[in-house]
């Protein structure tokens, strides 16, 4: 997810945004620094490794630290960047936000240039782990390893009967490097467009997001058997194993019940990319009920990913001569689908202003595989200020 | 969302505990500008200080007032008017800051400071201790 480096920035939306930043210094000289930051250890059972932890105690996949510094420019308008560095990448920061905002009007605002994608219902602020109950986001259904675009963004608030409503727009396009089979390839989002809409009226709060994507993926490793199915005299299979300009959308639905001690939350995304060798459908869930003791919140969760598996060879008779491409072609479909659920319990002291202590034990069930099966336990120290 | 740094601060921190155990004798006085005419029900105050209304039914753009953190009277408000515990409402500004979409109110740091504001400011909304309120503004509501 978000555990992987943020890389080849758009260099001139961030210029453009650094630059109208020192404009601001010279002519009003007040730029407001604020951050949070999470240290996170975690280790797993003997011989186990799951969400980048292992049997050795480990600082390093989910600690982090921000500084946000903004300024406003009058008329509407402000500066916001924020430098992100991650235990996962060395601590060398990292551009995570860097916008110039307008306030249209008291219900309209207008973000451009790099930006968080609102897929799901803790996007906005998915590093602030103070902001939330659990150490991160369940990984089942927060699974994507890119979370920014560089682009347009708009939000629009208003009232319907009792409900507060908030619409987020977003047109743009990332260059975040995509996994496939475990390894990072160099990749893009095209025409990436979508909304996120949130309704909330006291203590319950409801949510929905649609996007959609055109996804080109550089697999070197793919090219010898898209050379041998065009030799065989099926094409169409080695169209299919090219991942460019393939149309990939994404749904999700989600709900915030916050009554007095009792919190619960629910989530549920699916991921459809089509006429490629991945899994074709990734559906995710998860349900989380905690409950405030004073300063301590107990939760805990449950989460399962199920994808549907639709192999790009489907119609290819299985004879002999195939064989060499049938199998490691069905292979790339059958290692990206998921079958897995899992339990995450933990606990939130609230012991300080501004900190947060944390614990968290999750069990981890592979349907398909029973040796990825884990037992992971996390403890953090999450702050803002 | 700045955090106090000063040598006080585990002294402040007993004052407040001492201040809070206390706090169900308290009033908390939600204040307004003499000048400000707007109607405004108990369910609006809350939204205003969550910053989700910008503007009084009047029209006017609004601009709130927060106590500085670890006051008792901060706890009282928080607790009785937003429902939400000291580190819930922190959580809440944190949302909103981080993601872009919002920053949280500007801090005084006593009643006096706020009454002069609000007394100075015709869109101006705050709250003090029952006890410190005077005729320089008007009180909506007491919780």
């Amino acid at each position: 997810m978000h555990k992987h480096k943020v890389n080849d920035m758009n260099k001139n939306l961030i210029a453009f945004a650094v630059a109208s930043s020192l404009i601001t210094t010279s002519v009003q000289a007040e730029i407001t620094f604020n951050g949070f930051a999470s240290i996170v250890g975690g280790v797993t059972g003997n011989d186990e490794s799951i969400y980048g932890y292992d049997d050795t105690f480990n600082f390093a996949p989910d600690s982090l630290l921000a500084i946000q510094a903004s300024s406003d420019l009058g008329e509407g308008l402000s500066v916001t960047t924020q430098i992100i560095a991650r235990g996962t990448d060395d601590w060398d920061p990292a551009f995570e936000w860097a916008y110039i905002a307008y306030e249209a009007s008291d219900n309209l605002r207008i973000l451009a240039g790099r930006q968080r994608i609102p897929f799901y219902m803790f996007s906005d602020f998915l590093d602030v782990s103070y902001a939330y109950p659990w150490i991160e986001p369940p990984v089942g259904v927060y699974s994507f390893n890119f979370s920014t675009f560089d682009g347009l963004g708009a939000m629009y608030n208003s009232s319907i009967g009792s409900f507060d409503s908030s619409i987020h727009v977003i047109y743009g396009g990332n260059t975040t490097p995509l996994p496939v089979g475990g390894v990072l390839q160099k990749s893009r989002l095209k025409n990436l467009t979508g909304i996120a809409w949130t309704l909330n009226r006291d203590w319950l709060t409801l949510r929905t997001a649609y996007f959609q994507a055109d996804l080109f993926i550089e697999v070197p490793d793919f090219e010898p058997l898209i050379a041998g199915w065009t030799q065989a005299g099926f094409p169409e299979v080695g169209a299919g194993l090219k991942i460019e300009d393939d149309p990939g959308d994404f749904v999700e639905l989600a709900f915030q019940i916050d009554y007095e001690n009792i919190l619960i939350i629910g989530e549920y995304s699916k991921v459809t990319v089509e006429n490629t060798p991945l899994s074709d459908d990734e559906n995710s869930y998860f349900i989380m009920a905690g409950y405030r003791f004073d300063n301590v919140l107990v939760h805990a969760t449950y989460g399962w990913d199920e994808d549907s598996r639709d192999r790009i060879t489907n119609g290819v008779p299985v004879i002999e001569p195939l064989l060499p491409l049938l199998i490691p072609t069905n292979a790339i479909t059958d290692n990206s689908f998921v079958d897995a659920s899992y339990v995450t319990v933990g606990l939130r002291w609230d012991f300080h202003d501004s900190a947060a202590l944390k614990f968290e034990y999750t069990s981890y069930s592979d349907d398909l595989n029973s040796n990825n099966d884990a037992g992971l336990f996390r403890t953090a120290l999450v702050t803002v200020f | 969302m700045n955090i106090m740094k000063n040598t006080k601060s585990k002294f402040l921190l007993c004052a407040s505990a001492l201040l809070f155990s206390f706090s169900s004798l308290a009033s908390v006085a939600v204040i307004v500008n003499t000048a400000n005419s707007a109607a405004i029900d108990e369910g609006d105050i809350s939204r205003i200080f969550l910053g989700k209304v910008k503007k009084f039914s009047t029209g006017d753009k609004i601009t709130i007032i927060n106590l500085k953190f670890k006051q008792a009277t901060r706890n009282e408000f928080e607790e009785k008017v937003l429902k939400k515990s000291a580190s819930q409402v922190k959580a809440y500004w944190s949302k909103l800051m981080f993601s872009g979409k919002g920053k949280p109110p500007k801090e005084l740091a006593s009643d006096k400071d706020i009454l002069a504001f609000v007394a100075a400011n015709p869109g101006a909304i705050g709250y003090v201790a029952e006890g410190s309120v005077d005729s320089s503004v008007k009180v909506i509501k007491t919780f």
